[in-house]
């Protein structure tokens, strides 16, 4: 892509001032264009289906258009009906992905560093990444109650495998070279760890971390549609069966936009990490 | 590797991780059977090895958990066959065709990267609970990762194949089947893997909500009457299909296409 795009703003340059710059200021803009013009399309669409589509009664009941929704969104947001349920939903959140995180980082860099460590917990690593974490969660929620553990669990077993199998992945592809120089320096492992092996991790690191946030959002949705009394997810799953499908649909948004900021400012970050680096991550 | 060629290695040391994984388990059930020798956990919140074994004897011999997983089966099958049919398609398309990638891509970014599982309880109320409601959900968190990555497999089709049926006088639907999908399958198999693992997360949702029937209704409903044991034997029973099915589609991909292997 990129090669072509170059070779085009050569042959652009070559061929003269004339009709050059204005072709290549839509070549630069035309993919953002097309992708704005679907999303107004669809929204389009969708706000007008009810004027062409005879609906039956018992579909209209299930039907919103989008401003309805936009206009609940905004009723939540200043009636500050949403910030409570919301405060509940991001608190289980952050506390899941910080324990994952705190259990998640070290471990990892063990079971890379000790081979094993790596071919003992091996199995189990595959075997709980594989499975959809869900199926934990009336167990979870026969241990823990019916409140914010029960979503912490989740969250934090959603998160832990994602940061747990990049930091390891990023440990082994450490440069074996590099930890040889450090250790006929005298470093210990803790020195090996704090010079090389985790500065050498930390791009895969921050994907595991954008995988974990994706991960997490998941959980606390669904953890909160089965076992809890408060919470977004709770506002959700009650708004569809009292029939508010503008409601069900400002929740997804929320939890949609919260999740593709936090994601893509994650994403910066891997982008100013991983610049330099030719051939950079390419973890899960 | 080099190395290894030269002086055979001796079976403990070629087997090493898979002995070192299994001692792992084995000894990991053992270590779970043992504690109750020593700690009185209420049985009501644990179960213990020989209990879950027992129990999940009985869920075969009774032939409930074969109905169980039949029932999830079905929607399971259901939905992922329509997530291929829709997703490779799209997919394709969006990587063949540059302008309908540009519209497209930014729209299936968002629906991939929303938790989409919270339109749930909506499909369920809207489909029913039985076996269309759980396929709808399964489709839609399964179809993505398809669109995804036949979208990725088209754009890292090699143009200069593409050039060769050219000039041999191919014409559309030759590079289709010629070029194009035959380079995009292990892009396909990679997706199935992700979203296998999605279908069983829409598989599960659909049946917590509500269900009469099902492998993910029997876990919910053996949690609710403290029958440990066979919560437990089908929790695993979940996890070695799970296992079972990602790892016998990397097995595959590292079979039939060995030149991406490590990808």
């Amino acid at each position: 892509m990129a090669e072509t795009q170059t070779l085009d703003a050569r042959v652009a340059a070559l061929g003269g001032a004339g009709a050059a710059p204005r072709r290549s200021l839509w070549r630069r803009i035309e993919p953002a264009a097309w992708g704005a013009g679907s999303f107004v399309v669809l929204l389009l669409v969708w706000q007008f289906v009810p004027y062409f589509v005879p609906l039956k009664p018992g579909t209209r009941l299930f039907f919103t258009v989008p401003s309805r929704v936009a206009a609940t969104l905004w009723q939540m947001i200043v009636s500050g009906s949403l910030w409570a349920p919301l405060g509940v939903s991001a608190t289980a959140f952050a506390t899941g992905l910080a324990i994952a995180i705190v259990v998640g980082l070290p471990l990892g860099i063990l079971i890379g560093r000790s081979s094993l460590l790596n071919a003992m917990f091996d199995p189990f690593i595959t075997a709980f990444n594989a499975t959809p974490r869900l199926v934990f969660l009336p167990l979870l929620m026969l241990w823990l109650g019916i409140g914010l553990w029960s979503k912490v669990a989740i969250v934090f077993i959603g998160a832990l495998f994602p940061l747990l199998i990049n930091t390891y992945e990023g440990v082994r592809a450490a440069d074996k070279l590099l930890i040889n120089v450090v250790r006929s320096f005298g470093a210990n492992e803790w020195d090996i760890a704090r010079l090389v092996v985790v500065p050498n991790a930390l791009p895969f690191i921050v994907v595991g971390l954008r995988l974990a946030i994706g991960r997490a959002v998941l959980g606390v949705v669904v953890s909160e549609f089965f076992g809890s009394q408060e919470g977004l997810g709770v506002v959700m799953v009650r708004a569809a069966s009292g029939f508010q499908v503008d409601v069900v649909f400002a929740g997804l948004i929320v939890f949609a936009g919260l999740s593709l900021l936090m994601t893509g400012l994650v994403k910066l970050l891997e982008d100013r990490m991983t610049r330099w680096r030719p051939g950079h991550v390419n973890a899960q | 590797m080099a190395e290894q060629a030269i002086v055979r290695p001796t079976f403990a040391v070629r087997y090493r991780k898979i002995l070192l994984g299994g001692f792992a388990v084995i000894l990991f059930f053992a270590a779970w059977q043992a504690i109750f020798l020593f700690v009185p956990f209420n049985p009501l919140f644990i179960s213990k090895p020989s209990l879950i074994a027992a129990g999940l004897v009985d869920l075969v011999d009774s032939g409930d958990l074969f109905h169980d997983l039949a029932v999830s089966a079905v929607p399971f099958f259901i939905g992922l066959a329509a997530a291929v049919i829709v997703g490779v398609p799209l997919g394709i398309v969006m990587g063949w065709r540059p302008r309908v990638g540009y519209a497209l891509d930014p729209l299936m970014t968002v629906f991939y990267a929303s938790p989409l599982v919270a339109l749930a309880p909506l499909l369920v109320i809207f489909f029913g609970v039985g076996v269309s409601g759980k396929a709808v959900i399964v489709f839609v968190l399964s179809v993505f990762p398809f669109i995804f990555n036949a979208h990725a497999g088209v754009r890292a089709v090699d143009r200069l194949l593409i050039n060769v049926v050219r000039s041999l006088g191919g014409g559309e639907w030759d590079l289709y089947r010629k070029v194009i999908f035959p380079s995009v399958l292990p892009y396909i198999v990679a997706g199935s893997r992700i979203a296998v693992g999605r279908a069983l997360i829409a598989v599960l949702v659909g049946e917590f909500f509500a269900a009469s029937e099902g492998i993910g209704y029997a876990i919910s409903r053996f949690g609710d009457i403290f029958a440990l044991d066979r919560m437990f034997g089908c929790i695993l029973v979940v996890m070695a299909i799970a296992v079972v099915l990602t790892e016998g589609i990397r097995w595959a991909e590292r079979a039939a296409f060995p030149w991406r292997a490590g990808q």
